[in-house]
């Protein structure tokens, strides 16, 4: 991998690090519903540089939020991991397989269901047996999904067009 | 770029995939009773000690013994309640029909409990870590 490549993921990562960090400084009524802001890196690094360095920003983001929280092996650092490398591969293959179909708008909602599903799945597989406690949360967690990826698309949109001009779009894949 | 351009800039696929996602969860969460698991079954448990376990579609009426007299509990028309016990407030029968949860009547120790049979020994509800 080229020099250029691995400066790029590094400072994406430290954004994305950035993001969520401030983000879990913001107060909310439920404590795991979060915006999911640091996706918005995620999105930017896929439509502008391809499905490896977003996949490496997610993972680099991920592993290290884990270990700056202290959650690392814990049961939230898979939850997390599981929900970030399945969204990213998710949206990696979409953008692959049809390029025009969504903008980054639909890419992230595709990415936040993905996220949650795969959560909510893990959980029920690790944490909570209960299929009952799974269902009744799985509308509300999608619902939020769907609000807040259509958020950090309508974000990861706006950076991509103002960007635009100045950046050497470079897919690495 | 304005926010109004990137809205209007957003592809079909992108609406439609919304507004599916969005009506799915919006009808996930008003039709969510239809979609649980239903209990199947009533357990009447005096002084801690299961009594009677009985399935909740058949129509029956129970009288279990406690300290202070007979309670009678009854099944009908997938609800429970109990009618009858001994105690002096009546909490028990002012609650009426159940379809889920507990009634308690405290002075003569019974508990009348809807729910699934294969969750009658409640362990934690999850564990981590």
């Amino acid at each position: 991998m080229q020099l250029r490549d691995k400066y790029r993921i590094a400072l994406l990562s430290a954004f994305a690090i950035g993001i969520h960090g401030i983000e879990t400084l913001l107060p909310s009524p439920i404590p795991w519903m979060r915006l999911g802001l640091a996706n918005v890196i995620t999105v930017i690094a896929l439509l502008l540089y391809g499905f490896r360095t977003a996949m490496l920003v997610t993972l680099v983001r991920v592993i290290i939020s884990s270990l700056l929280t202290g959650t690392f092996p814990g049961p939230a650092f898979i939850l997390s991991l599981g929900g970030g490398v399945l969204s990213t591969m998710s949206m990696g293959v979409v953008a692959l397989l049809a390029p025009g179909l969504f903008s980054a708008v639909g890419l992230s909602i595709i990415g936040a269901f993905m996220h949650n599903m795969t959560q909510l799945t893990l959980a029920y597989f690790l944490i909570i047996q209960r299929i009952e406690a799974v269902l009744l949360i799985a509308p509300v967690i999608t619902l939020a999904g769907t609000l807040t990826g259509t958020l950090n698309g309508l974000v990861s949109e706006t950076v991509i067009r103002n960007l635009k001009k100045y950046i050497i779009e470079n897919k690495d894949n | 770029m304005s926010f109004r351009k990137i809205l209007l800039n957003t592809t079909g696929a992108d609406r439609i995939l919304f507004m599916l996602l969005l009506s799915v969860s919006l009808a996930g969460i008003f039709f969510i009773k239809d979609i649980m698991p239903q209990s199947r079954s009533v357990l009447v448990e005096v002084n801690g000690k299961p009594v009677y376990i009985l399935p909740i579609d058949k129509n029956r009426i129970v009288s279990v013994k406690g300290p202070e007299g007979n309670t009678t509990i009854e099944i009908k028309d997938r609800k429970v309640r109990i009618s009858d016990s001994p105690c002096s407030n009546k909490l028990c029968i002012k609650q009426g029909w159940i379809t889920g949860g507990s009634i308690v009547c405290l002075p003569n120790r019974v508990v009348v409990t809807v729910g699934n049979k294969d969750r009658q020994k409640d362990g934690p509800d999850a564990i981590t870590g």
